[in-house]
């Protein structure tokens, strides 16, 4: 019973690997938003995002 | 009513003539020694008189889990349970005792059972001596049936209670020295008389439930305490089984890590190089011209290659989806510091810097840049950013071997716990 539950452990975490590797999974900590306004290229500084992970005080304007 | 063909087993009885009690016996002519129900002594059955071998004065009481006259059908043959003894062994001043039954069916020979903490063995007296001499001696291994049986106890047993009937004479207070050898689930034992004559028996551990079942008894069996001498080991094959798995395994992660290394394009889609100066906060937040990100769903790497020196800067990424305003926001902090304490030089932080971002999809993309940090006092810093899409890792690869072998090692260490429980008990523990 035991090994017939690795056979399967086994072949979900090679699945899992395979997947992982083909989308490009990764463990970096960053923060998605949905729409950044187009006036971003105008003007770079208008657009303040929330860094993911980054813990730091950036200051700001 | 007897079976077409087969004689009726005779059951006949006899009277104690210590206390008149009426005592049933089922191995008419097989029984050398009778034990009254009553009274306990112990009686000459092959005596037409029924003589008293051995008046029972102690007060112990023993009521055998498996009632004597029992009838029921062990490994496909039928037996009666027509005798019952309770044994006891010392080791370091610690009793062990143990319980043994007397299986009879006319036409074959004598069976045992013997039960210990709840763990059971079918046992049956061998005809041909196993390798290695007659007698047991030290602990070398024996084999037996083209099986290797290492030793695991030597004890000298004491007989303390007995019932029923016996095809050979029995008294409490009987010693006799026992050598175990094991090669789970089976177990080859010598039993040496005070006459030095040896007897050697094979054992087979058997589960209570089977027993229950076979002999049809209400209730059910004591559970298993502890790990018994050859009470096999639920981790036998599956070890090795999980570990040939394992190689396996990680043989298709290593096909599957070399697919992805060779398919991943490592395409650059983007680079130039920027300078920042601290002293001019114009200069902190910038947007690149806009550059495609082609193919499936993939890794983004960024990468920040500057020429610190003993200075540090912040930079933020926006990965920008010109089309859809998806941003994929990232904060890197760089810092490269050096120099020379006590005549050794030494060196802290980078100053290149890389960050990858998981299943970017397809489309135009832009980076926003937004750099921070620095000394006021120091010179402006330049730094290249550059992006490549659809780049290879080794992480997967890694996490997916330490996976595959956490199983077979957790269970290779609880075989060896199971195994080293088992061999505590035993001489060598």
């Amino acid at each position: 019973m035991m090994a017939k539950l690795y056979l399967l452990y086994g072949i979900v975490v090679l699945g899992l690997m395979g997947t992982a590797e083909y989308r490009g999974w990764r463990l970096t900590s960053f923060n998605e938003a949905r729409t950044v306004p187009r006036s971003v290229r105008d003007n770079p500084g208008s657009y303040r995002p929330v860094y993911g992970g980054f813990r730091r005080f950036t200051g700001g304007k | 009513m007897a079976a077409q063909g087969r004689p009726p087993v005779s059951v006949r009885s006899v009277n104690c003539p210590n206390c008149g009690a009426a005592t049933a016996v089922r191995t008419f002519g097989h029984a050398v020694n009778v034990v009254c129900q009553s009274c306990r002594s112990i009686l000459d059955a092959t005596n037409p008189g029924v003589t008293i071998l051995q008046r029972y004065t102690e007060a112990m009481k023993e009521e055998p889990l498996i009632p004597l006259g029992t009838r029921g059908k062990l490994l496909e043959t039928e037996y009666e349970v027509v005798g019952f003894q309770v044994r006891q062994i010392v080791v370091d001043g610690v009793s062990y005792q143990w319980r043994e039954y007397l299986l009879f069916n006319p036409y074959r020979e004598f069976r045992y059972l013997t039960e210990y903490a709840g763990h059971w063995n079918f046992v049956a007296t061998l005809n041909a001596l196993p390798g290695g001499g007659p007698t047991p001696e030290g602990a070398a291994a024996r084999s037996y049936g083209g099986q290797r049986y290492r030793h695991f106890q030597t004890a000298v047993a004491k007989t303390l209670f007995v019932l029923g009937e016996f095809p050979w004479q029995v008294r409490v207070g009987d010693t006799t020295t026992g050598v175990d050898y094991v090669a789970p689930p089976l177990m080859l034992s010598a039993e040496v008389d005070s006459d030095k004559e040896v007897t050697w028996s094979l054992s087979r551990y058997t589960s209570g439930d089977e027993i229950w079942k076979g002999l049809s008894l209400p209730g059910k069996p004591p559970r298993p305490d502890g790990v018994f001498a050859d009470q096999p080991s639920p981790f036998r094959g599956a070890v090795g089984t999980m570990w040939r798995r394992a190689a396996l395994f990680a043989a298709i992660a290593m096909v599957l890590w070399i697919a992805h290394l060779v398919s991943a394009r490592g395409r650059q889609s983007f680079a130039q190089n920027f300078a920042f100066d601290p002293k001019s906060p114009q200069d902190t937040s910038l947007v690149t011209p806009v550059f495609e990100l082609d193919g499936r769903p993939s890794a983004v790497e960024i990468e920040t290659a500057t020429n610190l020196d003993n200075q540090w800067m912040f930079v933020g990424y926006a990965l920008v989806n010109e089309e859809t305003g998806q941003a994929f926001e990232v904060a890197r902090d760089v810092s490269y510091y050096h120099g020379v304490e006590d005549g050794e030089s030494w060196t802290e932080g980078s100053p290149t810097d890389t960050v990858a971002l998981p299943t970017v999809p397809p489309g135009r993309y832009f980076l926003r840049i937004e750099t921070e940090g620095g000394d006021l006092a120091a010179a402006p810093m330049r730094y290249r950013v550059r992006v490549v899409r659809d780049v290879s890792t080794s992480l997967w690869f890694v996490v997916a071997l330490v996976l595959i072998a956490v199983p077979p090692i957790l269970a290779t260490w609880r075989s060896s716990k199971f195994e080293h429980r088992r061999w505590q008990e035993s001489d060598h523990g």
